[in-house]
């Protein structure tokens, strides 16, 4: 499956299937700092992806501290 | 995972609530909890006449659109702060959401009306980036929410922006500053009131929020932010959140539950006795503000033309 990291931006392949909470784990990303958007619709972490879904993994945190 | 409400698939879960939500109750959740920080905090009443400060990021074009759908009278602020790509990405977020809602668009340009931006700023005074940023932000909303007669001045500081400076407060304890944070700050001579109604709303919360409802907002981060102490402090509370969710919001909202009385006074005794600035006429303790200051010093390096004058009314409309 095709997974969408930002900042920067790049795409990684990583072979499916597997439950979205393992996917953060296995890139040890903090589930409290990402969205999970699978083909375009956002999803909760037990989410089961299949090998064909392509992934995005959207940061949330913002930086100004104005 | 089932939603909470309806039992519907859910598409997010909010380990701090215990629960997930569908796309439609979550909605409504946020709103509810905006609902619930207005009348907490006793913020604004049903007539209110708000001005929102927006970005073109996430917490902002959430707030606008929660407060319209709420029924409130909104207005936002845009202000342009020359960090190239990055302001005019934002620029134009801003102004398509507005345009798209038919929502009324403030915007000030602070190269084209103020003579410099940020990056300038920064390397000129020796400052921070995010510090000369929040400083020309918070004078430039405080000088249209007067200058437009707006009741009140709402900002998108979400649940995690506010515990972040709340650390940041606590290790170095900060009284003045520790007083001064809190979702409301009246009223004052020459000051704006002041609101957060997303206090009660964490950014992956408002990150959704515009996801479900195809507000595009800018996702990219501020180049000028990066490695910045506030997102170091996210980082560690959110470490935290992860081995104990429900941490954030604990500390925060018994900050303002059981701490911030000990601080009020604080935050009057360091303001000391306000004058008027001598070029704009904004409260300032010595005889300019801060604001004009970081300006006089930034443009007397800086050979470009002023758009105009920095104490003229701020009335740049694109919508009436």
């Amino acid at each position: 499956m095709k997974v969408i990291l930002r900042n920067p931006r790049r795409e990684i392949e990583i072979q499916g299937p597997m439950v979205a909470d393992s996917l953060l784990r296995r890139l040890e990303i903090n589930p409290e700092t990402v969205l999970i958007i699978c083909n375009g619709t956002l999803v909760p972490r037990d989410t089961r992806f299949s090998d064909d879904d392509e992934i995005e993994l959207r940061p949330v945190i913002s930086g100004g501290a104005a | 995972m089932k939603c909470r409400r309806c039992k519907a698939p859910a598409v997010i879960d909010i380990r701090r609530h215990n629960a997930a939500f569908c796309s439609d109750c979550f909605i409504h959740h946020c709103k509810e909890q905006v609902k619930k920080a207005i009348d907490e905090f006793k913020m604004f009443g049903p007539e209110a006449r708000i001005l929102v400060a927006v970005s073109g990021g996430k917490d902002s074009l959430a707030l606008w659109h929660i407060l319209t759908q709420l029924g409130y009278r909104v207005d936002g602020l845009y202000i342009g702060l020359g960090i190239g790509d990055y302001s005019d990405e934002s620029g134009v977020k801003t102004r398509a959401f507005a345009d798209a809602h038919g929502y009324k668009l403030v915007e000030v340009s602070l190269p084209s009306d103020y003579g410099y931006d940020i990056p300038t700023a920064a390397s000129r005074t020796n400052r921070a980036p995010c510090s000369s940023c929040g400083l020309s932000k918070r004078h430039l909303f405080n000088k249209a929410a007067l200058d437009g007669e707006y009741d009140v001045l709402a900002t998108g500081h979400n649940l995690d922006d506010e515990a972040a400076v709340l650390l940041g407060n606590v290790l170095h304890w900060e009284p003045g500053y520790l007083g001064r944070q809190y979702p409301v700050l009246p009223a004052t001579d020459g000051f704006a009131k002041k609101v957060k109604p997303l206090v009660k709303m964490g950014e992956r919360e408002m990150a959704a929020y515009c996801v479900l409802l195809d507000i595009d907002y800018q996702v990219e981060e501020c180049p000028m932010a990066e490695g910045n102490r506030h997102l170091g402090y996210k980082e560690v509370l959110n470490s935290l959140e992860q081995r104990s969710p429900g941490a954030k919001a604990a500390f925060l909202s018994s900050f303002f539950s059981r701490g911030h009385e000990y601080f009020r006074e604080a935050a009057h005794v360091e303001k000391g006795e306000l004058n008027s600035c001598d070029e704009c006429g904004s409260p300032t303790t010595g005889s300019r503000c801060a604001f004009c200051a970081l300006r006089n010093r930034v443009i007397s390096e800086t050979p470009v033309s002023i758009g105009r004058i920095s104490n003229a009314p701020i009335s740049i409309s694109r919508k009436d």
